[in-house]
């Protein structure tokens, strides 16, 4: 810098070195802004090329149509048609005038704002609001598209709803669709809140078939997300085809039947309340029938009333109706769900034990001797059990009976003494629960295991069910706990025992077809919707248990003169020559006037299976709460074994009266 | 390359009738070379969307290649006539360029802001023209030379000619060309000779002005949200942050070669917003990845150390001075417009020189840079110095 002077002698008219600093200062930017972009682009790089693909894409999810649900003969129940359904999109629908927009809409859709409201805010927080509860009609979707501009955000979207064929029929095997709860959004792989699910029956059994996979539109879109064009289409998987084993034929007649025989029985309590007796009936409204094949589990029919339409669902169902459905408890499947005490029809359970246990009435050492079946029975546990047991099949004494006689005529003092030997030789031993033990072998007081929700085990007593009930239940059991008079209630069926009908079925099922216990089921197969077959559901055992096979045909024998000469013969008279192939066995639950005073009437059985040489069905009726077994329950079932066996069906009458 | 061929026949031609006609080629080929990159860059940017509104994809590069083809012809004039010339009437260039930054002002606002001139179908921005205005100016009244100290009356007249203009261009407001106005000034007084006593007040009176400014609210709403952004740049991806992540998205997808010309997606479906003029480093970081973005960086270095070797070179202090105001401004551009699109500095609205869309930038910087090719053309004989052979 004291240098001013260049070499070549003239001034230096330049800071040299301050321009060197700046230079050097302007270096030194550049290279920051080298390394920077070697980070931004080398080190970074892959992160932001993600970052850029995903910035121009946007993908639309396309609704995979639901499987269809059909008969064993391929009758189509259930299936997918397409739909219309409103969506809001909630960042095009400014907070301001959601009122308006929401009221204008209810409007069209000739609802009341408030449901509306509802509605959308049931859908949660996302972006998007769909509205599957409101399916419109073509017309509808037109009058919104028309009025777009004064509804901003509200868009009319196709997708597949559900559609069933039947009307009620079969109503309750199929179930009913419905949006997911947070309970399903934890039970099944699903994250759509959307898009309704199966709530129960076979819909909800068979969801993970039934559903599909969705496919998607894949756009590529403009920095304003409005789609450019489409780059790529995964088209959905339409959900696969449940067949069931029901026949909807066979459902329709057992359905129609359970109709009449509620008729049947409300026309049977007038009769009696003209007769002038002190108790006065509730009408009579629930009944159920199952129709299952011995030999391989599949059910035919499933019937329960009151029933319910399915399709009252579809797009959501009113407050009203499924208050007034509820009501009536519709959607209990009373074949699966109505457990009661299964009164008589549980003999042939201690018939078996008597016969395989070698446990007769005291003195008696074969099936074939005889006892008086006199009107009632004493004895004295030594206990605070009942000490004087009253037969109420027959008030009168029934003279003299065999284990044969006792099945045949129902009665009770034979059983009872049958329990009395067991207390005997058993009392407080490991095989004091041996009945129990084989009805639980059978299928009592288990899950039958049958592919439908919400399955009831039903209860059978026994010691160790007293005992857990006194830790934890207390108010349901006397302070003593398991006492000989609960083992005579159980071998009548009464007492601490409820089943449902379904189970009664498999343990006349597995008794009578020599000891199979077969899972019962109302689904055949999976297919794909073009019929090719996904999966085959093979009937499945689940056990097997060891009787006889003179026990086995002793049990067929006296069970076909129940309705031949027993307490289903009357019930059976128009069977004509065909009861010869008929076997069952009738039952009546006690009456009984409840806390509040509300006297609740006995309820009607019949289990029975035909062909009884060869069992190929076998048919369980329960008219909850419909009188007498032999007069409203076996006439029913007589009239699904016509159906069954192809003769004609002929009206229900009353049977006999075998309570009073 | 004829184009470029035939200009510079041109330029060959006009330099032969001089006593020493030696031009810098190298600037001039970067020059016009970072102004073909932009034009293909406008285009790779534009193309998709103007075939789409308009049905003429090329509109918005056959306008910029008019822009630099007006900027060429002002570079080689302003080669050709003696920057001496300038040192006669800084006053009059002076009050023109003041004139224009007061007149501008009464111009119908655009974009929230009143920067432009419309003249006819093009818009004139003066403020482009007045820091290399100001550069000559400022070159006038810094002469001192080597080994002379600056004075404090010449400091003080030397940031007055600044504050002028820089007040009425913040007053546009322009926050940025202010921010570069200030630099060029600071970097003039420093190479003209400032005492460190002197660059000691330069820069409490700069910290006191940032105080000020923030303290005075003068601050635009925007401006702060900017630099909030800025602060925290994860924060507010859709708003204030969308064209700087948007930006980084662009060049970070490209990574080491780029998606090819034509074949940046962000570039194309035109995700950053001001992608042709602020945001158009983002289309070669996309297309060209980081050889290109490096290439192009380099190719600023060269200019820039070509500018400066003519500040140390140049005959005299009034073409030293020009250089070295020329280089601080091309440096500040670069480095501020870049280091915006890849996160380093605040968003701000300059220009890449050369290569961003729009004539008056181009046009003015082209022209000082002519101005410095003048000063470099009259240098001591070409023997004496190896870097002056004939290129």
């Amino acid at each position: 810098m004291s240098d001013t002077r260049r070499p070549d002698g003239r001034e230096q008219v330049t800071n040299s070195w301050r321009v060197g600093i700046l230079a050097l200062l302007f270096t030194g930017a550049l290279s920051i802004l080298f390394f920077r972009l070697w980070f931004v682009q080398l080190a970074a790089g892959p992160e932001w090329l993600v970052e850029a693909d995903q910035n121009i894409v946007s993908s639309e999810s396309i609704a995979a149509p639901r499987g269809d649900i059909v008969d064993r003969n391929g009758m189509v129940l259930a299936t997918s048609v397409p739909g219309l359904i409103i969506e809001i999109d909630r960042s095009l629908l400014p907070i301001e005038v959601e009122d308006d927009v929401l009221q204008r809409l209810a409007a069209i859709l000739e609802l009341s704002p408030v449901e509306v409201r509802q509605a959308v805010e049931r859908t949660g927080s996302g972006e998007v609001a769909a509205l599957p509860e409101f399916e419109i009609d073509a017309d509808t979707a037109y009058l919104i598209m028309e009025q777009r501009a004064t509804l901003p955000g509200v868009t009319v979207r196709a997708l597949p709803v559900r559609g069933y064929t039947q009307g009620s029929l079969m109503g309750h095997v199929l179930g009913h669709m419905g949006l997911p709860s947070p309970g399903d959004l934890e039970r099944l792989p699903i994250a759509d809140t959307n898009t309704p699910i199966g709530k129960l029956g076979v819909e909800r059994e068979y969801e993970e078939f039934l559903r599909g996979a969705p496919g998607k539109h894949v756009y590529r879109i403009n920095p304003e997300g409005a789609i450019l064009e489409e780059i790529g289409t995964v088209d959905p998987t339409p959900g696969a085809t449940v067949r069931l084993t029901l026949d909807v034929e066979a459902q329709a007649e057992v359905e129609r039947i359970l109709v009449e025989a509620i008729e049947l029985s409300n026309a049977l309590k007038e009769t009696r309340e003209e007769e002038g007796p002190a108790e006065t009936p509730q009408p009579t409204e629930r009944a159920t029938a199952v129709v299952m094949e011995v030999n391989t589990g599949a059910i035919l029919a499933m019937a329960s009333y009151p029933t319910f339409e399915p399709q009252a669902f579809v797009g959501g169902i009113d407050v009203d109706s499924f208050e007034e459905l509820s009501e009536r408890q519709a959607f209990n499947n009373l074949a699966i769900q109505g457990v009661k005490p299964p009164a008589s029809t549980f003999k042939s359970i201690t018939y078996v034990t008597a016969m395989e246990e070698n446990i007769f009435p005291e003195g008696v050492s074969s099936p074939e001797e005889t006892i008086e079946c006199s009107s009632q029975l004493a004895h004295d546990f030594g206990d605070d059990s009942q000490h004087l047991w009253r037969n109420w099949t027959y008030p009168e004494s029934d003279g003299r009976q065999n284990l044969h006689d006792a099945l045949r005529r129902s009665c009770n003092i034979y059983f009872w003494e049958v329990a009395l030997s067991v207390w005997r030789a058993y009392a407080r031993t490991d095989r004091e629960g041996i009945v129990q033990e084989w009805a639980r072998a059978v299928g009592v007081g288990r899950p039958t295991q049958v592919d439908l929700p919400f399955e009831h085990e039903g209860i059978l007593g026994d010691r160790q069910l007293f005992e857990e009930w006194r830790e934890n239940q207390p108010w349901r059991v006397r302070a003593e706990g398991w006492l000989g008079g609960d083992l005579m209630n159980i071998v009548v069926g009464q007492g601490p025992i409820v089943a449902t009908p379904l189970q009664m079925a498999v343990a006349y099922a597995s008794m009578l077809n020599g000891g199979t216990v077969y899972q019962p089921r109302v689904a055949d197969a999976i297919e794909t919707s073009d019929g090719e077959r996904l999966r085959t559901l093979e009937p499945r055992v689940l056990r097997s248990v060891d009787i006889s096979p003179e026990t086995v045909a002793s049990l067929r024998s006296d069970l076909t003169s129940v309705v031949r000469s027993g307490t289903a013969r009357r019930a059976f008279e128009d069977l004509g020559g065909l009861v010869e192939l008929v076997g069952g066995k009738t039952g009546t639950a006690q009456s009984f006037t409840d806390q509040e005073g509300v006297f609740h009437d006995s309820t009607a059985w019949f289990v029975g299976v035909a062909p009884i040489d060869a069992p190929r069905w076998v048919v369980a009726v329960m008219v909850d709460e419909g009188g007498s077994g032999g007069a409203v329950a076996a006439p029913a079932a007589r009239a699904i074994f016509q159906y069954l066996l192809g003769t004609d069906v002929t009206p229900l009458v009353a049977g006999e009266d075998t309570e009073r | 390359m004829a184009v470029l061929g035939r200009s510079l026949d041109g330029v060959g031609g006009i330099f032969e009738d001089r006593p020493r006609p030696t031009p810098d080629v190298i600037v001039f080929v970067l020059v016009a070379a970072l102004m073909a990159l932009g034009s293909v860059m406008v285009y790779s940017s534009t193309f998709v969307r103007l075939d789409e509104e308009t049905g003429d994809p090329t509109s918005a590069m056959r306008r910029q290649m008019i822009f630099a083809g007006v900027a060429l012809v002002t570079y080689v004039v302003a080669s050709m006539i003696d920057y001496r010339l300038y040192r006669r009437f800084p006053f009059l260039i002076y009050g023109i360029m003041m004139i224009a930054l007061i007149g501008v002002l009464f111009a119908p606002p655009q974009k929230g802001a009143t920067r432009w001139i419309p003249v006819g179908a093009f818009q004139f921005q003066p403020s482009e023209f007045a820091k290399v205005a100001l550069i000559v100016a400022l070159a006038s009244l810094l002469t001192g030379g080597a080994g002379r100290r600056l004075s404090w009356r010449s400091l003080g007249t030397a940031l007055l000619m600044a504050a002028a203009p820089g007040f009425l261009i913040f007053l546009q407001p322009d926050l940025g060309t202010m921010l570069v106005v200030g630099f060029i000034t600071v970097g003039m007084i420093f190479v003209a000779g400032s005492s460190i006593r002197q660059m000691l007040v330069l820069g409490a009176s700069g910290v006191v002005g940032v105080m000020a400014v923030f303290q005075l609210d003068v601050l635009k709403s925007y401006q702060i949200a900017r630099l909030a952004g800025f602060l925290d740049q994860a924060s507010d991806l859709q708003g204030v942050n969308w064209n700087l992540y948007q930006s980084q998205i662009a060049i970070g997808s490209g990574q080491l070669v780029g998606r090819g010309l034509f074949q940046g997606t962000q570039t194309r479906l035109s995700f950053i917003p001001s992608q042709t003029t602020d945001f158009i480093f983002t289309a070669v970081g996309e297309q060209f990845g980081f050889i290109g973005g490096s290439a192009v960086i380099l190719a600023y270095a060269i200019l820039i150390w070509r500018v400066l070797i003519v500040a140390a070179v140049a005959p005299n202090a009034f073409g030293s001075m020009i250089s070295v105001g020329m280089a601080a401004l091309l440096s500040f551009h670069v480095f501020v417009n870049i280091g915006m699109t890849v996160g380093l500095v605040p968003v701000t609205g300059l220009p890449l020189p050369f290569m961003s869309a729009g004539g008056s930038a181009m046009i003015a910087m082209a022209g000082g840079l002519g101005i410095v090719n003048s000063v470099w053309r009259s240098r001591s004989p070409v023997s004496d110095r190896p870097e002056a052979r004939d290129l």
